[in-house]
């Protein structure tokens, strides 16, 4: 068992990072596509419109990281052109998923660029042609994105199931914790920059007040999405341990790391599950209760309303290190 | 790293090879005893048998643990400190007075269904298919060790002067000059046999067909062309109960990357 870390930071990060882009992506262009009318079409405009802006920057600063980590980062072209420069795909799963990260980058880029305020930005003609075009692209970019989003959050843990010889990441249930785990923090991504958007009433010009109650409504809804998704995640990591506890031998070993006693139990049970899925489920769950069972009006302390966010997007980070780290520090069992 | 050679395998050389494949099975048809040992031989799967596949047995019976092996590559291959292509690791078993010592030399097993070039998301690694072995294209690869991951013998490594992945090439410059390895030609206990396990005439192709061999991690499917006389695969993990084993790798570490 070698104990020397091949893949660190650079790697988590970008695993986190590429995530949280893709999550706010495919909910931004799931809005986009089949958000509410009537009353609440200008909320979920801006909700659509938060998450198509948070999207391409994680995922271009990830990229950029791992670029950067290979100390010639000219060489990352080699990704792309392979060493014949006909033969542009192979099986490996980081090269689908450099071609992934490339479309990703152009086509999100181009969506959050059809969701600037170009009348305001530029104004004149220029400013209204750009606005109107602007709109026209807005829906087939998100039947663009939107599954090039899912692609990216999936493939980021094909990379790392895909290898057998890594018995805590050769599991069919990783793609499924990593997605998951993608739409909930971009989510969180979208609702904390909106928190911190309307701090102040009107703070962004022409948008909704906090005072409004579509805000609140909307809100509700973006916060129970959360704990659902929550809670399928809490279940998506019952059976990753289940899959690792029916296999026989090496993945059986290789989850012993993550349970107490283990390396990184602490850093699991911890970070992962109390901080990042159990706490933000509890304190906004009874929020949410309150409001669906007793019929409160649906507010909250401004602490909660910033830190339930933070909380699953650190989760969600160490979640990544989890298995990025205990993937590394155990490995095939017998000589 | 490549030595000149054509990666394709021209058609002249196809046909040659083919005819020695072709002369192999009707050798171990004749052969008979061939037929009996086969059975407990490891699995050959996909492997092709009409072609030049370079391979290595490891007699543990010969082997002194001296680490000649690991000095001769360390200087062959001018492979920088803190890293290592090959090594002997030591492995103990039993309780007093039934408790003995073994060395297991380990390189890289040059497999006929190689993890590592399938994952190789550039194709910087790829099995030469003149003679089997699997090399890294400097030129090519970018250093991201996916393929470092994927090796279930963990053999690669991030070379730290080049930067790029780096592991045993079975001394291709030797090789394909007609010479043995440099580890087969320190190797004073003559543990390691080196040569074309497709060859009937070969030392190694009799020295498999005569003794009982096993593989490295075979459940792995990567049909490993390094074989081992006489390798116990137990370790701290798959001991039985009350069994003490303790395994020394040896292993150089790899400095973290900055």
């Amino acid at each position: 068992m070698e104990q020397h870390l091949m893949w660190h930071w650079p790697v988590i990060g970008y695993l986190f990072l590429a995530g949280v882009g893709a999550g706010a992506i495919a909910v931004s262009g799931i809005v986009v596509l089949w958000g509410p009318a009537g009353e609440f079409r200008h909320r979920a405009a801006l909700v659509a419109r938060l998450g198509a802006y948070i999207g391409p920057l994680p995922a271009l600063v990830g990229s950029a990281l791992l670029i950067f980590e290979l100390g010639r980062p000219y060489r990352a072209l080699n990704l792309l052109t392979s060493n014949f420069w006909f033969m542009v795909l192979n099986p490996s799963p980081m090269n689908w998923g450099s071609w992934f990260i490339l479309l990703f980058g152009v086509f999100t880029t181009v969506y959050a660029l059809s969701f600037l305020p170009w009348r305001t930005l530029l104004g004149g003609e220029w400013g209204e042609r750009l606005a109107a075009r602007g709109e026209r692209v807005r829906s087939p970019m998100a039947v663009v994105c939107v599954p090039l989003a899912i692609a990216m959050a999936i493939y980021t843990a094909i990379l790392l199931a895909a290898i057998p010889a890594r018995p805590l990441w050769h599991t069919p249930v990783l793609w499924l914790l990593f997605t998951v785990s993608a739409i909930s923090t971009g989510l969180s991504a979208i609702i904390l920059v909106q928190r911190f958007m309307f701090r102040k009433p009107g703070a962004v010009r022409g948008a909704v007040r906090r005072e409004d109650p579509a805000f609140r409504v909307t809100e509700y809804y973006l916060v129970s999405m959360k704990v659902l998704l929550i809670i399928a995640e809490l279940v998506v990591i019952g059976l990753f341990f289940m899959f690792a506890h029916m296999t026989i031998n090496s993945a059986n070993f290789a989850v012993q790391v993550l349970l107490p006693g283990g390396e990184l139990a602490t850093t699991f049970w911890v970070g992962v599950i109390l901080v990042g899925l159990l706490m933000p489920a509890f304190i906004e769950g009874f929020y949410l209760l309150r409001t669906a069972v007793l019929g409160h009006e649906f507010e909250w302390p401004y602490v909660i309303n910033v830190s339930a966010p933070i909380a699953i997007l650190f989760g969600g980070l160490m979640l990544r290190y989890v298995i990025v780290v205990g993937g590394q520090i155990t490995g095939p069992v017998g000589i | 790293m490549n030595d000149g050679s054509d990666r394709p395998v021209g058609r002249r050389k196809f046909l040659k090879t083919a005819g020695q494949g072709a002369a192999a099975v009707a050798t171990a048809g004749v052969a008979g005893g061939g037929m009996h040992a086969a059975a407990t031989k490891p699995s050959t799967g996909t492997r092709e048998k009409n072609k030049v596949q370079y391979g290595m047995l490891i007699d543990l019976r010969r082997c002194i643990g001296c680490q000649a092996c690991t000095v001769a590559c360390k200087a062959e291959a001018d492979v920088p400190m803190g890293v290592a292509r090959s090594w002997v690791e030591y492995v103990e078993k039993g309780l007093y007075p039934n408790a003995g010592r073994t060395f297991l030399p380990r390189l890289c097993n040059h497999c006929s269904e190689p993890h590592c070039v399938r994952v190789c998301p550039t194709g910087a690694t790829y099995e030469r298919p003149q003679d089997g072995l699997i090399v890294i294209d400097q030129g090519v690869c970018i250093g991201c060790l996916y393929c470092a991951h994927a090796c279930p013998y963990d053999m690669r490594f991030l070379n730290p002067v080049t930067r790029f992945a780096d592991k045993c090439d079975m001394c291709i410059h030797r090789v394909s000059k007609g010479l043995v390895p440099s580890c087969v030609n320190t190797c004073q206990g003559r543990a390691r046999i080196f040569g074309d396990v497709n060859d009937p005439n070969s030392e190694i192709h009799k020295l498999i067909a005569k003794n009982p061999v096993s593989v490295i991690r075979e459940t792995y499917g990567t049909q490993p062309n390094v074989y081992y006389i006489g390798l116990d695969t137990t370790d701290e993990n798959t001991k039985k109960p009350g069994q003490y084993v303790r395994v020394t790798t040896n292993k150089a570490k790899s400095p973290k990357r900055t």
